[in-house]
């Protein structure tokens, strides 16, 4: 009999204690995620779930049996508790680290294999749901893990060298760990309906998770043989600032599922926007505290700087996706949108956009731009330490590879688009990396090919690859350095020269809006506002 | 893991009431899809009332299936929009999810899930809970006439009780419009019969309004009062189906004449009798369009009520064997065959 209750006929007369523990379930599921309460019961009928348990107990009972006859006496005056514990890690990480995150991965696809998804996504469940409900099936699958690897370690708890702070650590960590890791797989399943890609991303997510499997592997023992410093203040600040960092990107992950799921028509980027911006935040934060904190010391210039560029980086590829967009703003976006043109205005660059989104990357960019320059204008509020000169070069040189980069794609994008409908964002973004890698290539081809002699040394011919030319300005600036700078800030000057009109036209559309009754009558395929191009609003 | 109050307030409102405003549950208004060039659905409109069961008909690639996406929010149109209750498929996507129920022509089954359980997952995707849940479970593993099934796994269901399932999944949240794409294709009879009893049911005495495609015209004529034709993603005719048939006969010429059949009785000299009538006919006033099969003819005749009933004596007089002579109805493939030239995209 199902687990579902059933009223009228199906139900029993006289409730016994299951039936009563069954309805008490039923209850309590009406409060639960319905993709939850599906995959679980799917999950726990599904052959993969009970071989997996059923393997793990029976590896982990012979781990026990086995390491207890091969300790023999020594396991109650030896330290064995560690090495059992590392054994049943081992064990769990199989499951937690391998297993579950590809079943999330497969879970998303199969309702697209099934051909199920479709009739899930015109239920009333939102894609918040459908991504937040598929997580949370994962994590119930972990926890029902780490209940059958419980006893064991409870068992290890009896023997000597068991370290409960460290196991406790080492547990915790794994379950955020897998748990970032099931929201990457969910992400990934959500990235193409495409078969192709569906397979490519297959390789990926197992290559990723079969690494991630070794890495676990190994960094088990270094962490059980090296003391962890629990007593020290800046490990904790270590582990608090890392956990942040995940869960800013878990957030990001989910947000991007969930933007994929959603409507063709509904806003899928201002989210993903939001949540970049506060990563920013954050990293702005990070590298100011860590110049006024620890002032002139060179250790922390290479931190301030690292993170500098991990923000420009990042700053790339949120702006290739964000200023590559179409501008087709739809109807159920604007009609949601705010009323003062004032607000308008100021969340413009969040909203969706390629134009718009130029000038959030903009802003972004200045904004590392004016932290890079702290060394100058620190001193004005007080501060007395200094930073090294090339942190003021890279704070220029970064943005401007950046602006350049993108600006010239992005609108070669948009240029192209107005030829055909047929370029979509896409093509955008694939143009703007092959564009980029070619940059950095070119200056090498005619030594490749021994047209020129190589001369050792940076010159101006580098100056495409940024790689190269950040390496010049951190490791003492040639000669060459200013006309460099100079140079990078004159491209990009044209870069966003010619994004200006079209980044213009987008923030005053926002601005101009004027709500109106727009009555379906006047829809009609000549109706340039409201008919997108074919297609091209459907794959931003 | 438990869901918030946001997400739990999806749960499904009490319709609109509609059928009170006089207003369409079901709206197609300038409708366009485009792929590149193709155009797939090229400015359709029509509406359909509550209670009504309208068919949609037209040739594979005619832009059935496209239309009906469109409507249930599985695709966006290029230019134009559908409204669900009021509620614009572009601008409420969501809402019109609440009073839609959609049923494609093939949808996938889940593994390890039996029909009771299939049946609650959709219940409570659609946001119903508690009591409820389980009453609309109840009351559509009765109306499909699954409660025998309820604990059968799906993927071993035949067709035809998949079918019944996946018009029971479209059910349970009560929707008032249902769009069913094809959902009598690959039945047995007996299975299409049932199927087609039940549609009539939930337009007879749940006042759905349910928009139908088939190719199986002769079902659907049966069961549709109204229907829609496309082709090459144009609609051709639309409106009841004695409209269509008006329109048809418009199109044909036929202003005035009705069909007529007459049958003789069978006997040893069959082919004599059809010959006999078919020369008898063709020198009849009014008479024009004499067709004959083995035993009985069909014509065209303008000359009006009396002169029908003179036609008749006068038929019998002449001691003709007629044992049959009535009006014949154009059907819904007559109206569909002389409506379409057979275009493919």
């Amino acid at each position: 009999m199902s687990d579902v209750a059933l009223p009228a006929e199906s139900a029993p007369d006289e409730s016994s204690l299951t039936d009563r523990f069954s309805e008490w379930g039923d209850k309590a599921s009406d409060r639960m995620n319905p993709i939850l309460v599906k995959e679980t019961r799917q999950a726990l009928k599904s052959r993969q779930f009970t071989i997996t348990f059923m393997l793990l107990l029976v590896v982990a009972w012979l781990i026990s049996a086995g390491g207890a006859l091969w300790a023999g006496p020594a396991i109650e005056f030896g330290s064995a508790g560690r090495a059992f514990f590392m054994f049943y890690y081992w064990v769990l990480s199989f499951a937690i680290f391998l297993v579950v995150p590809f079943g999330a991965f497969r879970s998303m696809l199969n309702e697209r294999d099934h051909n199920t998804y479709e009739l899930l996504s015109i239920s009333t469940l939102t894609p918040g749901q459908i991504v937040r409900g598929k997580l949370s099936s994962s994590v119930v699958q972990i926890l029902i893990f780490y209940s059958a690897i419980a006893p064991f370690i409870a068992f290890t708890s009896l023997l000597q060298g068991f370290d409960l702070p460290l196991v406790a650590f080492m547990l915790l960590g794994a379950f955020l760990w897998s748990t970032t890791t099931c929201m990457i797989a969910l992400m990934l399943s959500t990235l193409s309906a495409n078969r192709q890609w569906q397979a490519f991303n297959t390789i990926g997510m197992l290559v990723l998770l079969v690494w991630q499997l070794f890495f676990v592997f190994a960094v088990g023992p270094m962490m059980m043989s090296n003391p962890i410093p629990f007593e020290d203040e800046e490990f904790w600040w270590g582990v608090g600032c890392t956990l942040t960092g995940v869960a800013t990107y878990f957030f990001l992950f989910q947000k991007i599922a969930i933007s994929r799921l959603t409507f063709d028509s509904d806003n899928r980027s201002s989210g993903i926007r939001v949540i970049c911006s506060l990563q920013f935040l954050l990293a702005w934060i990070a590298i100011l505290a860590i110049g006024i904190y620890f002032g002139a010391s060179y250790v922390e210039d290479e931190v301030v700087g690292s993170l500098l560029a991990m923000t420009a980086v990042h700053c790339f590829i949120v702006g290739l996706f964000a200023s590559t967009e179409t501008d087709f703003l739809s109807r159920r976006i604007r009609r949601n949108m705010p009323k003062s043109p004032v607000v308008r205005l100021l969340i413009a660059p969040l909203m969706p956009g390629g134009s718009r989104g130029f000038v959030y990357l903009l802003l972004h960019l200045a904004v590392i731009f004016a932290i890079s320059q702290f060394g100058q204008w620190g001193p004005t509020f007080g501060y007395t330490g200094t930073w090294e000169p090339w942190l003021t070069y890279w704070g220029i040189a970064l943005p401007c590879y950046v602006i350049a980069y993108i600006g010239f794609g992005s609108a070669v994008g948009r240029w192209g688009r107005k030829i055909t409908p047929e370029i979509r964002p896409a093509h955008a973004r694939v143009l703007v990396v092959l564009m980029g890698a070619m940059a950095m290539i070119a200056p090498y081809l005619p030594y490749a090919f021994g047209l020129v002699e190589y001369r050792y040394g940076y010159s101006l011919m580098y100056m495409s690859n940024p790689f190269t030319t950040l390496d010049m300005l951190a490791n003492g600036p040639s000669s060459s350095a200013d006309a460099v700078i100079n140079m990078l800030v004159a491209i990009a000057f044209v870069a966003v020269l010619i994004n200006v009109r079209s980044a213009w036209t987008g923030i005053m559309e926002l601005v101009k809006y004027q709500p109106k009754g727009a009555s379906p009558e006047t829809f009609s395929p000549t109706d340039d506002e409201e008919a997108p191009p074919a297609e091209t609003a459907r794959t931003t | 893991m438990t869901d918030t109050t946001t997400e739990t307030s999806t749960a499904v409102e009490a319709p609109p009431p509609v059928e009170q405003r006089g207003e369409p549950a079901l709206e197609l208004r300038h409708l366009h899809r485009f792929f590149g060039r193709l155009k797939a659905v090229d400015n359709v409109s029509f509406k359909a009332y509550p209670g009504q069961v309208m068919g949609y008909i037209g040739p594979n690639g005619a832009g059935k299936t496209t239309s009906m996406r469109i409507l249930s929010t599985l695709d966006g149109p290029t230019a134009g929009d559908a409204f669900v209750c009021g509620y614009s498929v572009i601008d409420d996507p969501d809402k019109v999810r609440r009073y839609l129920g959609f049923m494609p022509d093939s949808f996938g089954k889940y593994p390890n899930m039996n029909v009771v359980e299939y049946l609650d997952f959709y219940a409570r995707a659609y946001g119903l809970r508690g009591a409820k849940r389980r009453e609309a479970v109840d009351h559509v593993l009765v109306f499909t006439e699954l409660r025998k099934l309820a604990d059968k796994a799906i993927n071993t269901l035949s067709k035809g009780m998949s079918q019944r399932l996946g018009l029971g999944r479209c059910l349970v949240h009560d929707p008032q419009v249902m769009v069913l794409d094809e959902p009598a294709a690959g039945l047995d009879p007996r299975a299409r019969v049932e199927l087609r009893e039940l549609i009539r049911l939930l337009a007879t005495e749940m006042r759905k309004t349910v928009l139908i495609s088939s190719h199986i015209l002769t079902e659907l004529g049966e069961i549709c009062d109204s229907a829609a034709i496309i082709e090459a993603g144009r609609i051709l005719a639309h409106g009841t189906i004695q409209e269509i048939e008006q329109q048809q006969r418009r199109v044909s010429g036929q202003t005035t004449a009705r069909t007529l059949l007459a049958r003789v009785a069978s006997t040893d000299d069959l082919d004599g009798q059809t010959d006999r009538l078919e020369k008898w006919l063709l020198e009849q006033p009014h008479v024009s369009r004499v067709q004959c099969a083995i035993g009985q003819a069909t014509f065209d005749y303008e000359g009006g009520d009396e002169g029908q009933q003179n036609l008749l004596k006068k038929i019998i007089d002449d001691g003709l064997p007629v044992i049959e002579f009535h009006g014949k109805s154009h059907s819904l493939e007559d109206a569909f065959m002389n409506i379409t030239q057979g275009i493919t995209q």
